[in-house]
């Protein structure tokens, strides 16, 4: 299709607009972090801060536990991750490609075990976490974590996979590629885009997690980020610049994530297409 | 449709048989560790509550005096601590010792899993009993928790602003309102100055008004308790409530609590000459602006009989010992220890009101907590009830009421009458 | 393989429409026993984790909502059966068919919101320059990823009534009326923040997958259609459309899923009120299980929860199980 200038310029300016509308909230959330305290109820017009201080930011980083608390949580969050997309890479292929029986069976399966409430949940989820032996220890929150993305996961990339035409397999099958390696180098490849929304949803519900993280943990030192971070709100008042400074030091490295996944597996895509 | 039926009938069976097992998180406390073995003591305190040196000093002298005993100390937050302490208890190493708001403690004790405290009551200190915490302590004509502290709200105010519009604080009702007619004459040039800053939803002050009318929110018969806000005494706190709202022409949000806005914040900003507030709230409105703690003090909020105070809400934290702890006995040592003299008055001297001491001279020192002493001898508390944890952690229809009612929703017999049907369904639901 | 046979294989047959039966492996020779097997060896991990981790716990759940379970009795590890008590209790409540209603009112419209939303920028993502794009997709992924603490306190203040800087926006734009307007004084316009917030946070999931779904119908095939003079709606129709139509679908199914049982957002703005009118099932679930440790009145409320969704979901659920090759995801 041919745009023309006019067109081109219109769009752009739409697509700024979107942009400025998204990020306004988290703009708002960046300036209460770097505005003196005293200027958070200021009924003065702000919408650019008046003054710019880095205190919040310095004392956040200075509380106790933010780096034992963020390499938790980077380790429960990375690992329920890499559970996920293996396995729901690893179960998305049959689902989409293959006939067996209880195939429906088990996509019911995944279908209803996202309806439960998380919050029911929690009390049989700790019983089975402590009859396992695996309260107070990380693995107990990388299993729940992969468990409760996996759903998600699978019907996710089956989606994604049902959507890359079977041709395309068949076609490298007749080059002599077996069932599997077809699947390797051309399905695979062109899930790119597909693991990038699925991985991505998968960190950012993982890395936000609060309840199991509290009730799970007990010593302090096993605690996760979000947990960090409601210790801001104290019965003395809530830090609210120390919150807002700590949620943008906290939402960084989901962003650095998808960048990571996003250059990785978007031109992946593209290339993996053209070699197709 | 045959599959679906299938599918229900199966998951029916298996769940039958299957729950039996679900939720036995019952522990065996039959293995009591046996004295003279190494022993940890686990103590959950909440955040805010004691200061770190005292509870250094105290767990160093109770450790000296236990040998073999480590104390484990944990500091909880406030944020979420129903579902940790849920999960905890039902757990096979509970904590030993355990903080809980005196408005929750009857949830925990009407649950049977707090250790009965009765016969201990002297050893823990009982005579110097706070007694509005005392009695949430209280369940079925036994003590499952102690005090351990409280505080409560008075009226903060700005020294030189009284001193400039020539008023000095107030000790009636009237003297109150007039107050804040002088002090609006004399700031009320400035379009954001508010002679007191009261949102809607503060029913803490709201209680404290309706007790001085001689009234209640609930009576007590047994164990149950029935919803009274719509006697006249409470409609005649609420309308004190919405005349001081009206008088002061308050910019606070009608529909919103101290706490959202944060109100120490708006104090902060240097154009409120008082608020309805707990002394640790000083301190936060002087951390964006350090001047103004000097020029703070404070008066408890005054009565409608000249002269004398108006009681107040007495909010606080008891103590209790899990009924799974292995250690009941250690714990109840170190409750008494917590609980005596020396480490009490400490609790004085960290500007709050000690659970187990009548001796509050320490907290006069600072004008603002000796406000707060001097109301807290007149200190009451909501009813006892283990439906009040519910109450207050959701949908507290006083807050309705005062919102309903201070925006012109409903009149006062509404307002009342539809806060008392919902309190009274929280009661018995 | 060359890439014009890509784009014949494509042409024929779009991205997303029905696939060919998928061939059974080695149907010429004899399916072997290990060859039968390899569905359920790939499966196995997802199958194993969901059953112990989310299979078990939820049929707990069943049973717990037979029984009495508050804080007593979880301590002691009893167990008190009482047959149906927990649902006659919630169903007692007068209240509880109107919460279900705007329940599910309230979703419809968050889903709806979400999916359109999603759906318009995914396509206008393709439409502008890289930089532009690069920027929208960082805005969503911020979007995404603020910290539910953060965006609820960020939502109140956005929409305080005297610091608000929406509404001293609003004033400065000339709009009087709006100087102290209260956003949260009646349960409409209260579920309306509640309901942008979720659509926020929600929006970027369901843009990048269909998105992804977008970027799988290869450039070629619009330039193909653009040749042929087709208007840009036509190109929508017949090439991206078919592209992005299953996970559309598939967003729409999970936003249902998502916003009906979102419980943290719409619990911090103002805790279901102002007299219970923002209430919905989770909350409901919360204030009549959680927070007074009824734990069998929680769980009977979670299963009618589940039960409503599957009456939401129903239609979907039965083409999935009615179509021979179940590709309707």
């Amino acid at each position: 299709m041919r745009k023309t200038r006019t067109q081109r310029i219109a769009l752009n300016a739409v697509g700024v607009l979107v942009a400025l509308l998204f990020v306004f909230p988290t703009y708002w959330m960046i300036t209460s972090a770097v505005k003196p305290s005293a200027d958070l109820l200021s009924p003065a017009y702000d919408l650019v801060p008046h003054s710019v201080t880095l205190d919040n930011f310095a004392s956040a980083i200075a509380k106790p536990g933010f780096t034992v608390h963020l390499t938790n949580s980077l380790i429960v969050t990375l690992g329920a991750v890499a559970c996920a997309l293996v396995a729901g890479v690893l179960a998305a292929f049959p689902l989409a490609r293959l006939r067996f029986a209880g195939r429906k069976g088990f996509l019911l399966l995944v279908l209803i075990a996202q309806m439960a409430p998380i919050e029911a949940l929690f009390i049989p989820m700790f019983l089975l976490m402590q009859d396992a032996g695996l309260l107070n220890k990380l693995p107990s929150l990388l299993l729940v974590y992969f468990a409760i993305t996996l759903p998600f996961t699978v019907w996710t990339l089956r989606g994604f996979v049902s959507g890359i035409p079977f041709e395309l397999e068949e076609a490298a099958m007749v080059d002599g590629c077996g069932r599997f390696g077809a699947f390797r180098r051309v399905v695979l490849p062109l899930l790119g885009p597909g693991l990038v929304a699925t991985s991505v949803f998968a960190f950012i519900t993982a890395w936000n997690e609060f309840l199991y993280a509290l009730v799970f943990m007990r010593d302090s030192d096993k605690q996760t980020l979000p947990v960090w971070l409601s210790t801001f709100k104290t019965v003395f008042g809530t830090d609210w610049g120390g919150i807002m400074a700590a949620s943008v030091l906290y939402a960084l490295p989901a962003l650095v994530f998808f960048m990571i996944v996003q250059r990785k597996l978007v031109s992946g895509a593209t290339a993996g297409a053209l070699k197709g | 449709m045959k599959r679906w039926t299938k599918l229900m009938v199966g998951a029916a069976a298996i769940a039958l048989a299957t729950a039996g097992c679900a939720g036995s998180g019952g522990t065996d406390s039959s293995n009591e560790q046996k004295a003279g073995q190494p022993r940890t003591l686990t103590v959950w305190l909440m955040n805010g509550s004691a200061p770190a040196t005292l509870t250094d000093a105290l767990n160093k002298e109770f450790e000296q005096k236990h040998d073999g005993v480590t104390v484990k100390y944990e500091v909880q937050e406030w944020n979420g601590i129903q579902d940790k302490l849920t999960t905890a208890l039902a757990s096979q190493n509970p904590p030993d010792v355990i903080e809980l708001g005196n408005t929750q403690a009857p949830a925990f004790a009407s649950e049977g899993v707090l250790t009965d405290l009765s016969k201990d009551v002297d050893k823990l200190n009982g005579g110097q009993w706070l007694a509005s915490l005392k009695a949430s302590g209280e369940w079925d004509g036994k003590q499952y928790s102690t005090p351990f502290y409280a505080a409560n709200r008075m009226v903060i105010y700005r020294t030189d602003m009284f001193q400039q519009a020539g008023v000095t604080p107030p000790t009636s009702r009237a003297e109150w309102l007039a107050a804040i007619g002088k002090l609006k004459a004399k700031f009320g040039k400035d379009k954001q100055f508010q002679p007191l800053y009261l949102p809607g939803q503060n029913w803490y002050a709201l209680l404290s008004f309706i007790y001085d009318e001689g009234g209640d929110i609930a009576e007590k018969s047994g164990n149950d308790f029935t919803a009274t806000v719509d006697s006249d005494q409470a409609k005649a706190g609420l309308e004190f409530y919405k005349q001081l709202v009206d008088a002061s022409g308050t910019t606070a949000p009608k529909d919103n609590d101290e706490q959202n806005p944060e109100q120490a914040g708006i104090y902060g900003q240097g154009k409120v000459a008082m608020m309805i507030a707990l002394p640790w709230e000083v301190d936060t409105a002087a951390k964006n602006n350090a001047a103004i703690k000097e020029k703070t003090s404070a008066f408890p909020i005054p009565s409608r009989n000249a002269g004398e105070t108006a009681p107040v809400f007495q909010g606080g934290s008891n103590l209790a010992v899990p009924v799974n702890s292995k250690n009941a006995d250690l714990a109840k040592a170190y409750l008494a220890l917590i609980l005596s003299e020396k480490y009490q008055s400490q609790f004085a001297e960290a500007g709050m009101v000690p659970g187990a001491s009548t001796d509050l001279s320490a907290l006069d020192a600072n004008p603002v907590s000796k406000a707060m002493a001097d109301a807290s001898k007149n200190g009451k508390s909501v009813p006892a009830t283990p439906k009040w944890a519910t109450i207050e952690a959701g949908q507290n229809p006083l807050k309705d009421m005062l919102t309903a009612y201070l925006t012109g929703a409903k009149d006062i017999d509404t307002a009342t009458a539809d806060a008392n049907k919902a309190l009274d369904a929280a009661f018995s639901g | 393989m060359s890439v014009s046979m890509t784009q014949t294989a494509q042409i024929t047959a779009p991205a997303g429409s029905s696939p060919p039966a998928p061939p059974r492996a080695g149907r010429a020779r004899r399916a072997g026993l290990g060859e039968r097997a390899v569905p359920y060896l790939l499966l196995a991990p997802a199958v194993i984790t969901m059953l112990v981790l989310l299979g078990w716990p939820a049929i707990q759940v069943v049973g717990i909502s037979f029984r009495k379970l508050d804080l007593g009795e979880l301590v002691r590890g009893e167990i008190v059966w009482v047959g149906f008590d927990n649902y006659r209790a919630v169903l007692a409540d007068p209240e509880v068919w109107a919460i279900t209603l705007r329940t599910v009112l309230f979703t419809a419209a968050c889903v709806a919101a979400t999916v359109l939303a999603g759906l318009l920028i995914a396509i206008l993502m393709r439409h502008v320059s890289t930089t532009v794009r690069v920027a929208i997709q960082v805005c969503l992924v911020l979007a995404w990823a603020t910290p539910i603490l953060a965006t609820t306190t960020v939502f109140q203040w956005i929409f305080d009534q005297q610091y608000g800087i929406l509404n001293k926006t609003l004033v400065k734009l000339g709009f009087d009326s709006f100087a102290g307007f209260s956003w949260f004084s009646s349960g409409a316009s209260t579920l309306t923040v509640i309901g942008l917030l979720i659509v926020w946070q929600a929006v970027p999931f369901v843009c990048f997958t269909i998105y992804a779904g977008l970027l799988a119908a290869p450039r070629e095939l619009y330039e193909a259609a653009a040749i042929d003079g087709a208007s840009a709606w036509q190109s929508f129709a017949t090439v991206s459309w078919p592209a992005i139509r299953a996970l559309v679908t598939l967003a729409t199914f999970l936003s249902v899923i998502w916003d009906f049982k979102v419980f943290a957002q719409v619990w911090a703005i103002r805790q279901g009120g102002p007299d219970g009118e923002s209430t919905t099932l989770p909350l409901l679930l919360y204030l009549k299980g959680i927070a007074g440790r009824h734990f069998g009145v929680a769980s009977a409320i979670a299963v009618l929860m589940i039960i409503v969704l599957l009456v939401l979901t129903a239609r979907y659920l039965q083409l999935l199980l009615r179509s021979r090759e179940a590709d309707v995801s």
